[in-house]
C-alpha cells in the first residue's frame, strides 16, 4: 500500500465510523425508547391497565422529546470532547501528563531518542514533532494529532530506559507510519464519537444516584438511571468493539511499514519482545490512557490480550508477523533494569548515494521513507557546522537561525533588514546573527531547508506572544525589499504550514475535488513555475512545461514566469490542497517530470518541490532534492 | 416527562462545561511547567557555569576573596532556590525565593564586575573571554525563556480569574494564580550583560 493509497483508506474509514456510529446512535435511541415504554407498562401493571393500552396513552411528543434528548446527549458530548481536542496533538500529551522534551535537553538518552525523531522526521520529509516523555514505566509510545503539523510523539519513561537504539528507531518508525498514513485523524475522531455514546451511560449513572436521594419518583428515577445505564455501557461496549476492530488492523499495517521504513526487522521485534519479558509490559497506570488506548504502540490494558475488545493484536502474533521463525522466548528484563549503553554515534554513511529519480520513482517516495533517506536524512543533519545544528535546537537562537536565512547576501537590502531587526526589542538576537550569517549563507538550500525542519519544534516552544512577534518580523524581514523570491516563498510556505498550526490549531482540509481537470489552470500555473524556475532558456522551459502537460493531459498553453508571482501561487496552491489524495500521485508526477525533463535538479527546482509538496501535504524525502 | 428530558439535558450540558473547563485548567498549567522546564535547563547551565568563572579570576583577584565568596554564596543559594522550584512550579514561594536569590547573584556578579575592571590582565585571558561570553548568551536565554514562561503563566491566570472558571476552579484544585518569574534587575538582564569586557 502506498502513501496516496493509505490517505485513501484513512478516509473511507472515517465515512465508515460515521455510519456505524450513526447506526449505534440510531439503536441507542430505539434502546432508550424501548426501556421508556418497558417502564410506562410496569407502571399500567401496578395500576391494573393492560400494557399495550399503558403505552398508547403516552402522547407521541414524549417520544420525540426522549428521541431528540438522547441525539442532543450523544451530540453534545461528542462536540465537547471534539473541541477539548482541537488543540491537536499536544492536547493529548498534555492530558496524559506529558511533559515536552526541550530540545536542549542534556540527558544522554533524551537526546538520543531527539536525534531518533528527527532523523526519521527528516527522512519523511515532515516537520520534526515535539517529544512528550510519559510518567509511565512501562513500555509504550503513542503518535497524536490531526495533521502532521500538529502532530506530537509521546514515549513512555519505560520505552526511554530500557530500549536500545536500534529498537527505538522500529517503534519511533512505527509511530510514523501512523503520523504518514492518516491513523493519527481517525484515533482523534474514534475518542470524540466514543465519549459521547459513554456519556449516555454516566448520566444514567447520575440519575442512578439522585434517585436513591429523591423521595417522589424515585422509583421511576432509579429505573430509568438503571436503564440509561446499560444503554449507555451497552452503547460504549459496541464502540469499543469498532474501535479495536479498526485499530487491530492499523497497527499490523504500522509494523510492516516500521520494517519498511528501517529495513530492520529486528529492531521493532525486539522492542516488542521487551514488553513481553518485561513484569509492567505496556500497560498504563493513568485513567485517562482508557479512551486513548488505541493511539499506543502496544496495549494499553494486556488483560484482555485476546478478546475481540483488544485494541492491539497480541504480542505473539504481532512479533510472528515480523519474524516468522521466532522460537517464542520473551527476553527476561525483570523489574529494575541496568542502563544500557548508547551504541557510539550514528552508524558511518555509506558514501554517496545515486538518486537516479525518475518521476515515477519520487511519486513511490513520497510519504514512504526508507533507510536510503534515513542515511541521506543523516547526513543531511551532520554536514551543518554545528553552530548551526546548535541554533536550530535552541528555542531562542532558531529564531536567528530563521531571520538569517532570510537576509540577503548582498549589501543594501541586508543592511536595511539589519536595521529592522535591531530596532526591534530582539536585540540580542543580532549578536547570534553576526556568528550565524556567514555560515548560513555559505550553506546550500537543501541544508537550509533540513536546518528549517530541524529547528521547528524548537520553534514551538516559544509562547503565542514571542511567535506573534516572530511571525511578524518573518514578514517583515520577506517583504522589505518590496519583492518575494523564491527561497523566501518556500520558507514563508513552510512557517505557515509547519509551525502556525501549533499556535493557532491544526487546519484540515477535505480532499473532495476527484478530477484534476477542475483545477486545470492551477495546474498548469504550477507547472508553468516550475519548469520556468529550473531551466534557462525558453525552449527547454517549454520542453519541460510540455512534459508534465502531458502527464496531466493539459491542453493550456505554457505561459512563461518572468517574474516570481508568489500571490497567484499561493492562490493555485490553495486550490489545488483541495484535490482528492488519489488524484495527487498524477500531479506529482507531472511536477518530477518538469524538474527532471533536464535529468538535473537545481538547488531552486528542489526548493521550489519541497514547499510545494508540504503544502500539497505530500512529504516528500530529501533523498530526492537534496 | 419533557421537563425531566429538558432538565436532564441541562445537566448534561453544564457537566460538559465543568469538564472541559477542568480539562483545559490542567492543559494551561502542564504547559507553564513545561516552560519553566525550559528556564531550568537555562539556569542550570548558568550555575555550572559560574564556578569556572570564578576559578578562572581566582588567580588574578587574590585579594578580592570576599567578591568571589559573595559570587558562590549567591550562587549555591539560587541553585538551592532553582531546585525547589523546579520541583513544583505552582508553588508561588518557591518562585519567589529563587527570583530574590537570583537578584542576588546578579548584585553579585555585578560588583565582581566592577573589579574585574581593575585587572586588564584578567579581560585578556582567553578562557575569560570565553566564559563571559558563555554566560552572557546563556543569561540572554534565560530572559527569552522566562518572557515565554511569564506569557504562559499569565495564560493560565487569567484563564483562571475569568468567569466562569473562577467559580470551579478553586474545587478543581486551581485555587491559586501562578507566580511570575520576575527578577530584581530584570531590565539589566535585557539591557546588558552582567559579565563583559568590550
Amino acid at each position: 500500500m502506498n502513501f496516496f493509497q493509505a490517505q485513501d483508506t484513512a478516509r473511507r474509514k472515517t465515512g465508515q465510523l460515521v455510519m456505524l456510529f450513526g447506526l449505534a446512535v440510531i439503536t441507542l435511541i430505539l434502546l432508550t425508547n424501548v426501556l421508556v415504554a418497558v417502564v410506562v407498562s410496569w407502571g399500567g401493571a401496578q395500576r391494573g391497565v393492560a400494557w399495550q393500552d399503558a403505552v398508547a396513552a403516552v402522547p407521541i411528543e414524549n417520544w420525540l422529546a426522549i428521541s431528540l434528548g438522547v441525539l442532543g446527549v450523544i451530540g453534545v458530548a461528542s462536540v465537547f470532547k471534539f473541541v477539548g481536542l482541537r488543540g491537536g496533538g499536544r492536547s493529548i500529551a498534555e492530558a496524559l501528563g506529558g511533559h515536552l522534551i526541550h530540545q536542549t535537553t542534556t540527558d544522554r538518552k533524551e537526546r538520543r531518542l531527539l536525534n531518533v525523531v528527527e532523523e526519521m522526521a527528516i527522512a519523511s520529509g515532515v516537520p520534526v514533532p515535539p517529544v512528550y516523555l510519559i510518567p509511565e514505566a512501562s513500555i509504550n509510545a503513542f503518535a497524536a494529532g490531526f495533521t502532521v503539523d500538529d502532530a506530537v510523539i509521546g514515549i513512555n519513561q519505560g520505552t526511554l530506559d530500557l530500549l536500545d537504539r536500534g529498537e527505538l528507531q522500529g517503534v519511533v518508525a512505527h509511530e510514523f507510519s501512523h503520523i504518514l498514513n492518516g491513523d493519527m485523524n481517525i484515533n482523534l475522531r474514534l475518542i470524540a464519537i466514543l465519549h459521547g455514546i459513554l456519556f449516555v451511560g454516566m448520566i444514567g449513572y447520575g440519575l442512578l444516584r439522585s434517585g436513591g436521594f429523591s423521595r417522589r419518583n424515585g422509583g421511576a428515577l432509579v429505573a430509568l438511571g438503571v436503564g440509561l445505564l446499560i444503554v449507555g455501557y451497552g452503547g460504549t461496549f459496541f464502540g469499543n468493539l469498532i474501535k479495536a476492530a479498526v485499530s487491530r488492523q492499523r497497527e499490523y499495517l504500522a509494523d510492516a511499514s516500521a520494517v519498511q521504513f528501517t529495513r530492520d526487522p529486528g529492531g521493532i521485534a525486539d522492542a516488542l519482545k521487551k514488553i513481553g519479558g518485561y513484569s509492567a509490559g505496556s500497560s498504563l497506570d493513568n485513567p485517562k490512557a482508557e479512551e486513548s488506548a488505541h493511539m499506543f504502540f502496544g496495549a494499553a490494558a494486556p488483560k484482555f490480550a485476546r478478546s475481540m475488545m483488544a485494541t492491539h493484536p497480541p504480542l505473539e502474533e504481532r512479533i510472528l508477523a515480523i519474524q516468522p521463525n521466532w522460537n517464542g522466548q520473551f527476553p527476561y528484563l525483570g523489574v529494575t533494569p541496568g542502563a544500557m549503553a548508547e551504541q557510539a554515534g550514528v552508524s558511518a554513511f555509506s558514501g554517496p548515494i545515486e538518486v537516479q529519480a525518475t518521476p515515477e520513482q519520487v511519486v513511490a517516495q513520497v510519504g514512504q521513507p526508507s533507510p536510503e533517506s534515513v542515511d541521506v536524512a543523516r547526513t543531511l543533519i551532520q554536514d551543518n557546522p554545528p553552530d548551526l545544528k546548535n541554533a536550530a535546537h535552541d528555542q531562542y537562537m532558531a529564531r536567528a537561525l530563521i531571520y538569517g536565512m532570510l537576509i540577503v547576501q548582498d549589501g543594501d537590502t541586508a543592511q536595511e533588514q539589519l536595521r529592522y531587526l535591531r530596532a526591534r526589542d530582539e536585540a540580542l538576537v543580532n549578536d547570534h546573527l553576526d556568528t550565524l550569517l556567514p555560515q548560513i549563507h555559505a550553506s546550500a538550500g537543501a541544508h537550509r531547508l533540513t536546518l528549517f525542519e530541524m529547528a521547528v519544534p524548537a520553534l514551538k516552544e516559544m509562547s503565542s506572544a514571542q511567535y506573534r512577534r516572530f511571525d511578524q518580523n518573518c514578514a517583515q524581514l520577506i517583504t522589505i525589499d518590496k519583492r518575494v523570491d523564491l527561497f523566501e516563498w518556500v520558507l514563508h510556505r513552510l512557517l505557515i504550514k509547519e509551525i502556525k498550526p501549533h499556535f493557532d490549531g491544526p487546519q484540515i482540509v477535505r480532499g473532495r475535488i476527484k478530477k484534476i481537470g477542475r483545477v486545470e489552470s492551477e495546474a498548469a500555473h504550477l507547472l508553468a513555475v516550475l519548469a520556468s524556475a529550473g531551466h534557462a532558456d525558453y525552449d527547454q522551459q517549454q520542453k519541460a512545461y510540455r512534459a508534465g502537460a502531458d502527464e496531466l493531459a493539459l491542453s493550456v498553453a505554457f505561459d512563461y514566469q518572468e517574474v516570481f508571482d508568489f500571490a497567484q501561487l499561493n492562490r493555485a496552491l490553495a486550490k489545488l490542497r483541495k484535490l482528492h489524495p488519489l488524484t495527487k500521485p498524477a500531479l506529482i508526477k507531472a511536477f518530477a517530470s518538469v524538474v527532471l525533463a533536464d535529468d538535473h535538479l537545481s538547488e531552486d527546482e528542489g526548493a521550489l518541490l519541497h514547499g510545494i509538496s508540504a503544502t500539497l501535504d505530500c512529504p516528500l524525502p530529501p533523498s530526492i532534492y537534496a | 416527562m419533557i421537563t425531566t428530558i429538558v432538565v436532564i439535558g441541562i445537566i448534561a450540558v453544564l457537566a460538559f462545561w465543568a469538564v472541559s473547563i477542568y480539562n483545559k485548567l490542567v492543559a494551561l498549567r502542564n504547559r507553564y511547567e513545561n516552560g519553566f522546564a525550559q528556564i531550568e535547563v537555562q539556569l542550570k547551565r548558568r550555575y555550572d557555569l559560574i564556578p569556572n568563572l570564578v576559578e578562572t579570576a581566582k588567580g588574578y583577584l587574590s585579594h578580592e576573596r570576599e567578591t568571589l565568596e559573595a559570587v558562590i554564596a549567591a550562587r549555591n543559594q539560587a541553585m538551592a532556590g532553582l531546585q525547589a522550584a523546579a520541583a513544583d512550579p505552582s508553588n508561588a514561594s518557591a518562585i519567589k525565593e529563587l527570583a530574590s536569590a537570583e537578584g542576588i547573584l546578579g548584585g553579585a556578579l555585578g560588583r565582581l564586575n566592577v573589579v574585574m575592571e581593575a585587572y586588564p590582565d584578567l579581560k585578556a585571558n582567553e578562557n575569560m573571554m570565553q566564559l563571559s561570553e558563555e554566560l552572557t548568551t546563556t543569561e540572554n536565554k534565560v530572559a527569552f525563556a522566562r518572557q515565554a514562561y511569564n506569557d504562559q503563566v499569565t495564560e493560565y491566570n487569567s484563564y483562571r480569574q475569568s468567569f466562569p472558571p473562577i467559580v470551579f476552579a478553586n474545587m478543581f484544585g486551581h485555587g491559586l494564580d501562578a507566580e511570575l518569574l520576575e527578577f530584581a534587575d530584570s531590565e539589566q538582564i535585557q539591557e546588558a550583560p552582567q559579565v563583559s569586557f568590550n
